[in-house]
């Protein structure tokens, strides 16, 4: 999929674990590894919201548009 | 108080009385076929043999359905419903329907009235296809309602 999830990249830039942002956003860690791991078909805009909260940063952080190409 | 569990019990049950009612039939085909032949008003004289290949040979898809009827069921019970193993089981079962009518087409060769057999059977296959086709769609749902997070 060309959507590519970097939770992980701003997780590190916060030094924030998973165990914590699972916690903070009130997700399972399960939920939050399919979303890390880029196998999540889908985000609401409830989970989003508090993933930029928690991160404190935008959506295009946490989300990148990669072509085929690229 | 009558609930869903009961009601897939019962399935399971009926689903048991036909296998057993299978059973039945091919052990007692020779039989079967001959009283048949002996009370029909149709001259059937010396096609014994044919009802008796028909019988046989039915009787693999018909046995084969009622187990996958019986897998389906058991996915059902387990509350597994949506997946793509029941969707695969569906297939094999609609698949074991039109076998069934392609078998009664060529029996009807022989014996016309298999014709109400061959378009019964057909019926029931393009009916089982259909839910089939909803349950593909109902599980690829749930497969993207289970990874929205």
């Amino acid at each position: 999929m060309p959507i590519v999830v970097n939770l992980d990249v701003m997780m590190a830039k916060r030094k924030m674990s998973s165990g914590e942002l699972a916690e903070k956003i009130d997700i399972s860690p399960a939920n939050l590894s399919i979303l890390k791991t880029g196998k999540a078909k889908a985000i609401r805009f409830t989970t989003m919201e508090a993933i930029c909260k928690a991160l404190d940063c935008q959506p295009g952080d946490i989300l990148e548009y990669r072509g085929e190409e690229e | 108080m009558w609930n869903e569990e009961k009601s897939v019990g019962l399935t399971r049950i009926c689903t048991l009385a036909f296998m057993a009612l299978l059973i039945a039939v091919v052990a007692t085909a020779p039989w079967l076929t001959s009283w048949f032949i002996s009370i029909s008003r149709a001259p059937l004289e010396g096609s014994q043999p044919l009802f008796m290949v028909t019988i046989y040979t039915g009787a693999l898809p018909a046995g084969y359905l009622l187990f996958n009827l019986w897998l389906l069921l058991g996915g059902i019970k387990a509350g597994q419903i949506f997946t793509l193993a029941n969707v695969e089981r569906l297939r094999r079962i609609s698949w074991c329907c039109f076998a069934g009518a392609g078998l009664a087409l060529v029996s009807a060769w022989y014996y016309s009235p298999w014709l109400i057999v061959f378009v019964s059977a057909a019926f029931m296959g393009l009916i089982v296809r259909v839910v089939k086709n909803l349950v593909a769609q109902a599980a690829s749902m749930k497969d993207e309602i289970d990874h929205t997070i």
